[in-house]
């Protein structure tokens, strides 16, 4: 900065000391004005806020999510738009024609700029789906619309959180669906309006306020039908923006079924009616779950009383088995008994008639080996017995002719021949023979036997011996 | 399962798991044993928590539910 250049009433030199100027205020700000005026007349849409009337003009900004811009019409311009009675209202959308104007304000009046509306309507269905699309398109390639899907649901939550107005027949039917559930939970009221300009912020208060309570599981967002200019609080894209990054699944129920807001595309579940929402809020059927479980425990039982009866009965065959084993073996070998007897018996009468038959046939072969035989034996034994006889003829012969010898020897040693030829016999009295002069002698007495018989002899004197 | 389930889903899914193995017929004994105890516990949770939600349904708003929990939370 230099000191020396700094002059009183002087614009801030350092700031452009190169720039034009400077230029009397008042003068800049016709030219400013004049500039604007300039710019290109469009239509313009958004939502009316903070309307405020003037005798000449009525003022209002007119906004969406991403700004807004401060509007104003002469009233005779209004007059002409022939808009419905009250129809320029806080929270209205509008679809208003025109272009950038700037008041340069005066002595005492200060200046302004406004977007100076010419023409106004309101905002119809199409404008609406047209600013709607464009902003589900934009939202749908940020991918805001798949996040609450993901979220997982709980099955059986024991608090649920609701947003909705007040008083109002969406209330009364969520109770009521949530009842024909079966579910006696707790539901966490948060009211909101659920139409006017306030809607949206409000709506995204609540739901905000619910999902920082660990409790509850899910919440419900609903209201019943209307245009989508009434529904339109639920296109708000900062509602939508903050309940897509919820962590807790928001189940929207907002209109009836043709209605379709850009909540029902961030949400993790768009339901058409409030009772719709009660079963997406709670799946599960309570009433039908008890009696399930009642299946289910049962069924449980029956498993585990069956596992062990089954077993159980099992394992009293199996110790039953032996002695049924040993009885059909008992069985099995009594019929083989009978059946070997049976066959034995048939056995032994074939084999007596077999054997009978080949004893017939062997005996009749032994037969005829033993006549054979016989006959040889026979005829040997004839052969044998005549050659036998034979011999035994001539043994005779011999032992007859040996015996006529011997007969012939033994007569020839017979002393009775001897003493047929006259000579005599000396004996003993006992009959003992007396060989020997001296015996004689010896004995005294003896008895001379003869041929025609035997005479006493006494022996005198000695013996006389004879020279030799 | 000794340990108390993440959810009734979570209950409900393992006991469907359960029922498909014992109608196999594939489980042993001591299988079957363990799951039908197991499955017994699950179903005392489910009761549990059905039960929880059994008693009437309850209604507050969540001023009130703040509120409450401000005041529990007080030392």
């Amino acid at each position: 900065m230099e000191q020396g250049k700094i002059e009183l009433g002087e614009a801030i030199p350092q700031a452009g000391p190169d720039l034009p100027g400077p230029f009397p205020v008042g003068r800049y700000a016709r030219r400013l004005q004049e500039e604007m005026r300039k710019r290109a007349r469009v239509q313009l849409i958004g939502e009316v806020t903070g309307v405020g009337r003037s005798k000449v003009q009525a003022y209002f900004e007119l906004r969406d999510s991403q700004g807004a811009v401060p509007c104003a019409i002469w009233l005779n311009d209004l007059e002409k738009a022939g808009l419905p009675e009250g129809a320029l209202r806080d929270g209205a959308e509008l679809v208003i024609a025109g272009g950038p104007d700037y008041y340069p304000g005066g002595g005492q009046a200060s200046p302004s700029f406004s977007f100076r509306a010419t023409h106004v309507r309101l905002a119809g269905e199409g404008d609406l789906l047209a600013r709607l699309e464009a902003l589900r398109k934009q939202m749908r390639a940020e991918g805001l619309f798949e996040l609450q899907k993901q979220l997982a649901r709980p099955l059986l939550p024991q608090a649920i959180g609701v947003v909705t107005a007040e008083s109002g027949a969406a209330r009364r039917d969520l109770l009521a669906g949530l009842r024909r559930r079966g579910w006696g939970g707790t539901v966490v009221w948060a009211f909101a309006p659920v139409q006017d300009r306030h809607a949206a912020p409000a709506i995204a208060a609540a739901i905000q306020g619910l999902a920082a309570r660990p409790e509850v599981e899910a919440i419900v967002v609903t209201r019943g039908g209307g245009s989508l200019a009434d529904l339109w609080a639920f296109c708000d894209e900062t509602l939508c923006r903050t309940v897509a990054m919820l962590r807790v699944p928001v189940i929207s129920a907002v209109g009836h079924e043709r209605d379709s807001t850009l909540l029902d595309d961030v949400a993790a579940v768009a339901c058409s009616t409030p009772t719709h929402a009660a079963e997406a809020a709670v799946p599960l059927d309570c009433d039908l779950a008890r009696r399930d479980l009642e299946r289910v425990a049962s069924s449980l039982r029956r498993a585990a009383e069956g596992a062990i009866g089954a077993r159980a009965r099992h394992l009293a065959a199996l110790a039953r088995g032996p002695a049924r084993a040993l009885q059909r073996e008992r069985g099995a070998l009594n019929q083989k008994t009978r059946e070997i007897r049976a066959a034995s018996e048939r056995g032994l009468g074939e084999r007596n008639e077999f054997q009978r038959r080949i004893a017939t046939v062997v005996l009749a072969r032994a037969r005829r080996r033993g006549i054979e035989r016989t006959a040889a034996a026979t005829a040997k034994e004839r052969r044998r017995g005549s050659a036998i006889e034979r011999a035994a003829a001539q043994a005779l012969e011999r032992r007859r002719e040996a015996l006529a010898r011997a007969v012939v020897t033994l007569r020839a040693h017979d002393p009775e021949r001897t003493l047929e030829r006259g000579y005599a016999l000396a004996e003993t009295p006992a009959g003992k023979p007396v060989t020997s002069a001296d015996a004689a002698v010896a004995a005294a007495a003896v008895r001379l036997r003869f041929a025609d018989g035997r005479v006493n002899a006494k022996i005198e004197g000695d013996v006389e011996r004879e020279a030799r | 399962m000794s340990e108390k389930p993440d959810s009734y889903e979570v209950a409900v899914e393992r006991l469907e798991e359960i029922i498909d193995r014992l109608d196999s017929g594939q489980a042993g004994l001591r299988e079957t044993l363990d799951l039908c105890a197991e499955g017994r516990e699950l179903v005392t949770y489910c009761a549990a928590e059905l039960e929880a939600v059994g008693e009437g349904l309850k209604e507050l708003k969540l001023d009130e539910l703040a509120a409450k929990l401000d005041v529990s939370a007080e030392p």
